[in-house]
């Protein structure tokens, strides 16, 4: 399947992107399961505060964004953790390819098997929120944009707690605060668009988040995977 | 004169051990100044009578909550450019700090907002802010705390910081964003502009939590640095 | 509630958070005199 350039940062790209996706295609529990809490936690909301239509409209954005923070938070431990048990983390840090490279096409699997999915199905939890065509879409799109930022936020605080004691809590407690701009953004774009206000100004802020956290924190989880490795 | 002399564990130790006293005494005598600024000389406020008086604990622990941090922060890409020892246990000497002044910042925001608000808690841009700092320093000193290998703690919970500082901007930046289209007030303190002794008296607090802190992370550090490099002669002939 | 209680709750609470702290750090400089005499103990025996 390799007929990439050794050593070249899109070959190490296309190469981890095609086996993480692979990995998670033979063996899609993982995937499935962060769905299946996307949508079980969604109802829980309803039967928490009631099935009020109205109240549930003003809430929706807000409780599809942390549930889709929530889902994606549960994605991340397996991130790197699998690699880096059995070494593989070793072996490609080791490789000719640059590690920006790979790195980031694991995030982009990852984000592929977990963001994309929740963007998907996000619409159908919006009509279970009784919210309106124009939010419902504003609220994918954000989703669409807001997500990866997750992944790549999230590979982060991933890489920095490979192989720590407090396991998943402590992941929590790093990732979570730095999700907060985007829940507000997120949420808010959707909010926007059922109040009647333009939606722009919070998904353009989210696209400047993506294009800034993509340009950044490749590197930095580059350094954290290398700081887990020594 | 060698710039690098007190970047080595055993001769800061030294220094370190010479100079806090002297940043708690100024710290002591900060306090007791500020403090008469705050409650003698300083009057009362025409809108929030005596409850005001709170700010000068409040806006001093908020400040240093933030300074703190951005202090730790410089340590930490110190460390981890230079990969040196001593920096990264600066940056854990702070931490504990910084997240004491975050917390009373919080605390004795909720106890002005009290009286004045008439909630505890509002979940306004710079308080909510500063709640997310604190979990930013929870998490430092989780994640340093996390590994077997201290060095792995320190150079982990280095980056975290560096991705916490870059986040701080934005964090509060998108909390005032969503606090300004929810809700509209901040609260003034006497609307125009403050008092000279209200201002001396805050002024006053900071320096003192200030002098405090570097007293606080001197006498932590030198703990870390015993805990650490306690297989190191010089150590053992203390 | 007047605002003493306020303003006690605040202060106060600030003390024992400093006290606090300082606390942890004699505890912190008892714990690391210990762990040397250890290592003091440790090489006395080689």
């Amino acid at each position: 399947m390799t007929t990439m350039a050794l050593g070249s940062l899109p070959g190490g790209f296309a190469w981890a992107f095609s086996r993480d996706f692979r990995l998670a295609w033979r063996n899609p529990g993982e995937t499935v399961l962060v769905v299946a809490f996307f949508v079980l936690v969604a109802s829980l909301f309803p039967l928490g505060v009631g099935a009020d239509m109205r109240l549930l409209e003003r809430i929706g954005p807000g409780v599809i964004w942390v549930c889709a923070l929530l889902a994606a938070f549960l994605s991340l431990p397996a991130m790197f953790s699998s690699d880096y048990m059995d070494g593989s983390l070793e072996q490609m840090a080791l490789s000719s390819h640059p590690m920006v490279g790979w790195v980031s096409g694991k995030i982009a699997a990852h984000w592929i098997m977990t963001g994309l999915p929740l963007t998907v199905l996000s619409p159908l939890l919006a009509l279970q929120y009784g919210l309106e065509a124009d939010t419902l879409l504003v609220l994918a799109a954000a989703l669409a944009i807001g997500t990866p930022v997750l992944s790549l936020l999230g590979a982060a605080c991933s890489a920095l707690t490979l192989g720590a004691r407090g396991g998943g809590m402590l992941l929590a407690l790093l990732a979570l605060p730095l999700f907060v701009p985007i829940l507000i953004f997120g949420a808010g774009a959707a909010q926007a668009q059922a109040s009647g206000l333009s939606p722009s100004p919070h998904l353009s802020l989210l696209a400047a988040g993506l294009i800034v956290a993509a340009m950044g924190l490749p590197a930095a989880v580059c350094l954290a995977i290398r700081i887990a490795l020594d | 004169m060698n710039w690098f002399y007190f970047s080595s564990p055993s001769t800061f130790y030294r220094l370190a051990g010479w100079l806090s006293p002297w940043f708690f005494a100024l710290a002591a005598i900060l306090t007791a100044v500020g403090l008469y600024y705050g409650f003698v000389v300083a009057p009362t406020d025409a809108q929030q009578g005596e409850v005001y008086r709170v700010i000068f604990i409040h806006v001093p622990a908020a400040w240093m909550s933030m300074f703190i941090y951005f202090v730790m922060a410089a340590y930490s890409a110190a460390s981890l450019t230079f990969n040196t020892r001593l920096g990264a246990m600066m940056a854990r000497a702070l931490a504990p700090t910084g997240a004491l002044f975050t917390f009373v910042a919080l605390w004795t925001g909720a106890f002005w907002g009290r009286p004045t608000w008439g909630t505890y808690w509002a979940w306004d841009a710079r308080m909510t802010s500063e709640l997310v700092l604190l979990f930013l320093y929870f998490g430092f000193i989780a994640l340093a705390n996390a590994f077997e290998d201290p060095r792995r703690g320190d150079r982990a919970a280095a980056l975290l910081a560096l991705i916490g500082l870059v986040n701080l901007p934005i964090i509060y930046f998108s909390v005032h964003w969503w606090n300004t289209l929810h809700q509209g007030s901040t609260v003034k303190l006497t609307g125009t502009s403050m008092h000279v002794a209200m201002l001396t008296g805050m002024l006053l607090m900071a320096f003192a939590f200030w002098m405090y802190s570097i007293g606080a992370a001197l006498t932590r550090v030198r703990s870390i640095i015993l805990e650490r490099e306690r297989r190191a002669r010089w150590a053992r002939s203390l | 509630m007047n605002h003493g209680f306020y303003l006690w709750m605040s202060y106060g609470a600030t003390a024992i958070a400093i006290a606090i702290e300082i606390a942890t750090l004699a505890a912190g400089r008892a714990r690391a005199r210990r762990l040397i005499e250890e290592e003091r103990d440790l090489e006395a025996q080689d």
